[in-house]
């Protein structure tokens, strides 16, 4: 029989706080950390200031294997099993299921590069293990003693969402009790902003920082980077009863699918997209009426915003629930977003408070049911959606637990 | 310009992240650091990029580390000859007292330490 799976365990680095109340207080009060990047003055972005991973972790020799985006991987998820409780010995069995991204800073990684020849000298022995994806994977259980079935997921910015849904399943269908599942990203170095504005998918508009990340408004122009990471202890119901465990949420369903369309742009009719929300919702044994909330993808790209304002007025019709975006207060968190999504909208559903979209003004659809002032408002059923580049989606089903 | 020790302790502490003043001339590289194989790699890459300008030749880890150490008793007790004898003739860049520190040591697990790879540099250095 399919076991129940409930989240006793978060960690998050975000520009929003740690912790889901500092969370909620920053949302409250509009405070937001955009400022111009300080490689291009043309680029906004949202950093972390003065993250040292070595106040979470302690001091740790394989620290210096970890790019940016695996540090905070790293970090979150060092977090998340302290939070949960779990001790090293207590981790032993439990699974690890990671998103993580590229490391794109090549000017920090090679700064001597010249005319296609770097110098290596400089470089450490193993400098490979910087951009080895399972490395993030591999320096967490070589802290936690987690040795259990695990997956590092590479399925560009649906991963972290994608990773936390694939431990879901292993701990539905039986295959383990615990798992450590999120990701990290970080891609605001040079090389990570060239990427992103050469493929013109960034907001170069000259607006004030805190105006730029505008999801499904009229003006919107192309997204916002930001960095951080956050990972959550996935349990079986049984297990977090008998332990009594804190209970964060429920995750109820899980869906994913490809386009197989285009290398950057969302299928347009979103028909895949749509394929993905239906089997989480299917999974969950729950009908369109009966969703609460969408933590939208909501990237302020012209053509993602396009597709799901369209998609979640197809699905919802006229029972349209709240639609939020956090990337208009964050920034978009690649392989990461998914992750730091579900630790908003857990805290959301906690604190019973749910962010506007911020820059919102002339939202691009009049029959979604987009969150436009902070509401207070108690809700149940959420669903969050990531569609990343390749045409990678993943929705996701989460519940309040009540008890 | 930062003499040898300095140089080793800045880069031991950078490698295996740990304060510097854990470091001193008398530290066991793998006993009291835990320095594992993956740490030493590190450790060559990086003496060679530090000392390189100042070296007659490139640093080779098998010598520095003393990673036949135990072949090379084996190999005496072959041949015949005595251990600090034949150890002296293999690495000729420590000296005899050390040799027989060394010997005695044995039993409490890796010997090497820092000061070994001081000696190891010293006696490839072209100012020597």
């Amino acid at each position: 029989m399919a076991k129940r799976v409930v989240i006793t365990g978060v960690g998050v680095v975000s520009a929003l706080g740690h912790l889901f109340e500092q969370i909620i207080r920053n949302l409250k009060a509009g405070d937001v950390f955009f400022e111009r990047s300080v490689f291009d003055e043309a680029v906004v972005v949202c950093p972390i200031q003065n993250f040292n991973i070595r106040d979470i972790t302690g001091r740790n020799k394989n620290i210096k294997y970890l790019n940016r985006g695996a540090q905070f991987a790293v970090a979150s998820a060092v977090m998340a099993l302290k939070h949960a409780g779990f001790t090293n010995s207590m981790s032993q069995t439990a699974g690890l299921f990671i998103g993580q991204g590229p490391n794109l800073d090549m000017d920090g990684e090679f700064p001597e590069i010249k005319i296609g020849s770097v110098d290596w000298e400089p470089h450490s022995a193993l400098w490979i293990l910087k951009f080895l994806p399972n490395t993030a994977a591999s320096v967490i259980a070589a802290m936690t003693g987690i040795h259990g079935e695990n997956l590092t997921v590479g399925t560009a910015c649906s991963a972290s969402l994608q990773a936390i849904g694939e431990g879901y399943r292993k701990i539905k269908d039986g295959y383990l009790d615990v798992a450590l599942c999120g990701g990290g990203d970080s891609r605001l170095s040079k090389g990570g902003i060239t990427a992103y504005k050469k493929a013109h998918a960034l907001c170069t508009d000259n607006i004030s920082p805190c105006e730029a990340s505008r999801p499904f408004d009229d003006k919107r122009n192309g997204f916002v980077p930001g960095e951080g990471g956050a990972c959550f202890v996935l349990e079986s119901l049984e297990q977090a009863l008998e332990r009594h465990a804190e209970i964060y949420g429920e995750i109820c369903g899980f869906g994913a699918s490809m386009d197989g369309y285009n290398m950057t742009a969302p299928e347009p009719d979103g028909k895949w997209a749509e394929k993905a929300v239906r089997g989480a919702l299917k999974e969950a044994g729950i009908s369109t009426d009966q969703v609460d909330a969408v933590s939208s993808h909501g990237t302020g790209t012209l053509l993602n915003d396009q597709m799901e304002a369209e998609l979640i007025q197809r699905l919802y019709g006229d029972h349209c629930p709240h639609v939020i975006a956090v990337k208009s207060w964050i920034g978009h968190l690649a392989s990461a977003c998914g992750s730091i999504e579900l630790a908003v909208c857990l805290a959301a559903l906690r604190h019973k408070y749910f962010p506007e979209i911020r820059n919102l003004n002339h939202p691009c659809s009049e029959q979604v049911n987009f969150v436009r002032t902070g509401q207070s408002v108690e809700l149940n059923t959420m669903v969050i959606e990531n569609f990343g580049f390749g045409g990678q989606n993943s929705v996701l089903v989460v519940k309040k637990w009540t008890g | 310009m930062v003499d040898t020790f300095t140089n080793i302790q800045e880069i031991l502490s950078e490698i295996l992240d740990i304060e510097p003043d854990e470091v001193s001339e008398d530290t066991y590289v793998i006993r009291d650091l835990g320095a594992e194989s993956i740490d030493l790699l590190e450790l060559a890459v990086a003496l060679n990029t530090a000392f390189k300008s100042g070296l007659k030749s490139e640093i080779i880890d098998d010598e520095i580390f003393l990673r036949f150490l135990r072949e090379y008793m084996t190999e005496a007790d072959q041949a015949g000859k005595e251990h600090a004898g034949y150890l002296k003739e293999k690495y000729p860049f420590f000296s005899e007292t050390r040799i027989d520190e060394m010997l005695s040591d044995l039993s409490s697990g890796p010997v090497l330490k820092v000061s070994d790879l001081i000696d190891y540099i010293h006696s490839r250095s072209i100012a020597v």
